[in-house]
């Protein structure tokens, strides 16, 4: 191992070290820009220059790599000046406009020049003016401040996975951007303007907003996906400015999704509510005080319990729910008699689930992933589903792994997947026969992939088969999770859950499903699952932080259901889609205002605290649910402190495992019947924006409302044009039509989650398809401007 | 977008690489499809770089980064003077100014009448006989500005092999 000196420090690094590495383990500060430990080394600003002994001019500390016995000085007058020179140039031509650049104040460029820089510079000539780019709604460009350092062009191309920005023009006419003028697509491209280390990028909501060092720093956990990233939340006073990454190797590394960065834009959405709200005889809605709305709930629900029983009563909560208030909502049904309740609104086929595991488990860690050398997707499309879990599993195949994914239809990953396709609504048949061929492995074809991924498994020592969410929505969920747990039989391999929401796990384990209690002991009585309220004409629901409507499978039949209940009350940071059914509304602390913990994919818990005050009356979730368990005299509600919640919900749950059996035995499941036949299918699933409130409500991150559809097939319908009616036994609609060749034959791709398609019912049912002229009325919209 | 004959080209120099690397033969598919439609087309730059499997940011990366690439419509006759050292401590920029005042026309400018384009390019490799430029394929060195008045005579004159 080569021994070096850094400033008449010795060590010993391994070789291949780099300069920039060793003095970092010595604590030595080498100034930097291009260099990221994440990147690939690009050694393009010459900023890190450090004197070496014997070599005749400096050296780029982050790609030199140590030779044994170099002596290295980091501040001799020889670095000193490389540094004053290099900085000096970059200095040339950037605009100095610190005073106007969002980026002041957290600038490597200003701090650097503050430490190394010469005061003078010889330059008198003019500078370059470079024209911005308009890469979308979620950056702004400042071109002129780019110093080239490639860092967001490598990020592109080494993280994000899609290339997108790139140097065009050489020398003095090099500059940064998409050449083409486009938004920029890599759902994770908000980290190019952490990893700028100017204010070339900078995030476009914050634009002037505040200067960073007035903003507090709180630390929170995403609630968008069950990866759980670490955030850094940041606000001024009663608003959230940004969210940032908070570093945390194991989990996110050091980024965040631009779902989890920029979601926090809803949070002033013109029907957030602050305030209790009830609905008055004449059908009209008032603001009233806390006193009054629960002295209503409290009436309506004892009179919904006197005249029709616990038994038409349900709840829904979210999966985006802290453990905290998942453990009080049931214990708060419960406690008034009602069995029926559930957190699984995207689901429509509940027969497995005596089969569910403790919790949906990855059954590894995060890091683990990275090493997996198979990998088959079961209906996960992870790059939208759970982006950084998603990077994990790039990174496996960086490493030379395989990964396979097997679908409805084909999905755009950002990394090479070998993808298996099924025909209309043949979902179970793709998984039959590739169960099948494990059969006859050596029979096989060679060009049926099926066969060939049977074999791949068949040798693969432990594979890993991850469930996706896209699975559990399918009508048939109970046969498909059958058969891919005898799939993992067959090929002695290992089963992962991608959980869907960023509580999923917790909302599990505290007994937030119809057929268990906390800590996911079985109960005798099990109630319904969500889907099944809608038909067994429940006349009371608490819903917690979801909007059925958008939110469930078949949203025109809930809203429908809920609007003819007797009783309805939703505890819920919206009041849009509420005001359309509940009698009463109380106001809950959203993203960023409350506190708690999640349990994340990999069964790890964390917690977060407020960062900004409550907006109005507004309250946090588990103090409503307490103030209502308590005013309808439950045992068990006397809490003061979120800690003795937190307490109790550890106590009930007790030691749940990170690598737990990833199935119980499965009860007898009767072959689902056919999907009905129709002209077409009709697929669909909540897309990466439209899946929970808050971020329907994120106007940067809004993405138009598409049906897409295979070209071929769309000719063969006798469509031209690009706008369809689609219509279903449930309803129908008219949407835009973008060709997609994604899409199977015999299908047309309606997403979830928008109120236009929740008249269609719920995904995978028989749909016709003819043209049509799109209506004059506009598309209302949630978003905040 | 392109002939048949351009694609087969382009399908040639892709099959010189391993599958892994299309990117070798961006440099030469861009050649061939300037050579088929004169000058690269942002549509022309995004079909290549899609023939080849790659992001179109990077066929524009090496498309705007040589100086051979024309991106957008040239005359007949390109002058590409060279203005890097060698040839600057030469004369070139006089040489630009004389070409600049005969033709009527500045850098990256083509004459009304579509014969001449004007282009300031780096070292060209020709250091030793500064200054110099290219024209076609051929060089024309130690450049003065009579014998850039006798070239640009016997272009116009409708010579094609000029030395
Ligand atoms: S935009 Fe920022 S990250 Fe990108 S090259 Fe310029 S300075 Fe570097
Ligand atoms: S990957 Fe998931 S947890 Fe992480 S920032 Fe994105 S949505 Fe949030
Ligand atoms: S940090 Fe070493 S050259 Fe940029
Ligand atoms: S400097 Fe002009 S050819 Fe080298």
């Amino acid at each position: 191992m080569p021994h070096i000196e850094i400033d008449g420090q010795s060590i010993e690094v391994a070789a291949g070290t780099t300069i920039m590495e060793a003095a970092e383990s010595l604590g030595i500060y080498i100034p930097f820009f291009c260099y990221h430990p994440k990147l690939s080394v690009a050694a393009n600003c010459r900023m890190c220059l450090v004197d070496v002994e014997k070599a005749p001019k400096p050296l780029p500390a982050c790609a030199t790599p140590v030779a044994d016995g170099m002596k290295i000085a980091t501040a001799s007058r020889k670095a000193k000046m490389a540094q004053q020179g290099v900085l000096e140039f970059l200095l040339i031509n950037h605009p100095l406009d610190c005073p106007i650049c969002d980026q002041g104040g957290e600038c490597p460029l200003q701090d650097i020049t503050m430490g190394f820089a010469n005061p003078h510079s010889h330059y008198q000539e003019e500078k370059r003016v470079v024209e911005d780019k308009d890469i979308g709604p979620l950056i702004t460009t400042e071109m002129t401040r780019c110093i080239q350092c490639t860092r967001c062009v490598r990020f592109g191309q080494e993280i994000g996975g899609i290339k997108e920005l790139g140097a065009t023009g050489r020398g003095e006419h090099m500059a940064i951007g998409t050449y083409v003028a486009k938004a920029v697509q890599s759902e994770l491209s908000g980290n190019m303007i952490d990893l700028c280390p100017v204010g070339a990028l900078t995030s476009k909501p914050f634009r002037y907003k505040a200067r960073s060092w007035e903003l507090k720093h709180t630390p929170g956990i995403c609630p968008h996906c069950s990866t759980g990233c670490n955030t850094d939340v940041q606000s001024l006073g009663k608003e959230v400015l940004r969210v940032l990454p908070r570093n945390h190797e194991a989990v996110n590394e050091q980024w965040i999704c631009d779902k989890g960065r920029y979601a926090y834009t809803g949070l002033n959405a013109p029907d957030r509510v602050t305030q209790p709200l009830l609905r008055k005889a004449d059908g009209e809605w008032a603001e009233v005080s806390w006193a009054e709305a629960l002295e209503a709930t409290l009436a309506g629900l004892e009179k919904l319990l006197a005249r029709h029983g616990a038994d038409k009563l349900a709840g829904l909560i979210s999966g985006q729910s802290s453990n905290e208030e998942l453990f009080l909502f049931q214990a708060l049904l419960r406690g008034l008699g009602s069995p029926h309740l559930d957190h699984r609104l995207h689901q429509q086929d509940f027969r497995a689930d005596a089969a569910m595991p403790l919790y949906p488990a990855l059954n590894m860690t995060l890091e683990e992933l990275e090493r997996e050398p198979l990998i088959v997707l079961c209906h996960a499309f992870t790059r939208h589903q759970q982006p950084l879990t998603n990077h994990r599993l790039r990174k496996a195949v960086l490493n030379g792994g395989k990964v396979v994914s097997i679908d409805s239809i084909h999905q755009d990953f950002n990394f090479p997947v070998t993808q298996l396709v099924a025909e209309a609504g043949a979902d179970s048949h793709l998984y039959q026969h590739l169960a099948e061929h494990f059969a006859h492995l050596h029979e096989a074809p060679q060009n049926d992939p099926l066969a060939v991924l049977a074999r791949e498994l068949a040798a693969a020592d432990n594979p890993l088969i991850l469930i996706g969410s896209a699975l559990l929505h399918h009508p048939q969920a109970a046969d498909l999770l059958a058969q891919v747990e005898s799939i993992a039989e067959l090929a002695g391999g290992r089963i992962g859950w991608l959980a869907e929401e960023a509580n999923s796990a917790g909302a599990w384990l505290s007994g937030c499903v119809p057929q268990r209690g906390p800590g996911g002991h079985p109960l005798d009585a099990a109630g319904l699952p969500a889907d099944a309220y809608w038909e067994a004409e429940m006349q009371g629901f608490i819903l917690f932080g979801v909007e059925p409507g958008v939110d469930s499978m078949r949203g025109a039949e809930a809203v429908q259901r809920l609007a003819n209940a007797e009783f309805v009350l939703s505890i819920s940071h919206f009041a849009q889609e509420a005001r359309q059914y509940a009698d009463v509304i109380l106001p809950m602390a959203a993203f960023a205002e409350g506190s708690g913990s999640y349990v994340n994919n990999e069964g790890r818990l964390q917690s977060f605290r407020a960062a900004v005050k409550l907006p109005g009356e507004a309250r946090p979730g588990w103090k409503i649910l307490r103030v209502l368990g308590d005013s309808l005299k439950l045992p068990d509600f006397q809490y003061s402190e979120l800690s003795e919640v937190s307490a109790a919900w550890q106590h009930a749950v007790g030691d749940y495992g990170m690598d737990i059996p990833p199935f119980q035995a499965f009860p007898p499941i009767h072959a689902a019947q056919a999907l009905p036949a129709g002209p077409l299918l009709r697929l669909g699933d909540w897309p990466i924006y439209q899946g929970d409130p808050l971020v329907r409500r994120a106007a940067p991150l809004h993405n138009p409302l598409r049906a897409r559809m295979h070209p071929q097939q769309a000719h063969q319908s006798g469509i031209q044009g690009d706008v369809v009616e689609v219509s279903t036994a449930a309803g129908k609609v008219t949407l835009a039509l973008e060709l997609d060749t994604h899409i199977p034959l015999g299908c047309i791709w309606v997403p979830l989650g928008y109120s236009e398609t929740a008249v269609l019912g719920a995904a995978y049912t028989p749909c016709s398809v003819v043209m049509a002229a799109l209506p004059e009325r506009q598309t209302k919209s949630l978003r905040a401007s | 977008m392109l002939s048949e004959k351009s694609l087969e080209a382009i399908a040639f120099e892709r099959s010189k690489y391993p599958p892994e690397e299309s990117r070798s033969a961006l440099l030469a598919a861009l050649r061939i499809a300037q050579e088929e439609q004169g000058y690269l087309r942002d549509e022309v730059i995004t079909y290549v770089a899609n023939l080849l499997d790659l992001p179109p940011i990077q066929a524009f990366e090496v498309a705007t980064f040589y100086t051979m690439y024309d991106l957008k419509p040239v005359g007949r006759h390109k002058f590409c003077v060279c203005g890097s050292v060698s040839c600057f401590l030469n004369g070139s920029d006089r040489m630009i100014r004389h070409l600049s005042e005969r033709l009527g026309i500045g850098l990256g400018e083509t004459t009304e009448d579509g014969l001449f384009t004007l282009q300031e390019v780096e070292c060209l490799g020709a250091c030793k006989d500064a200054p110099m430029l290219q024209l076609g394929d051929r060089y024309y060195e130690n450049l003065t500005p009579e014998s850039l008045d006798a070239l640009i005579a016997e272009l116009r004159g409708g010579s094609t092999d000029v030395r």
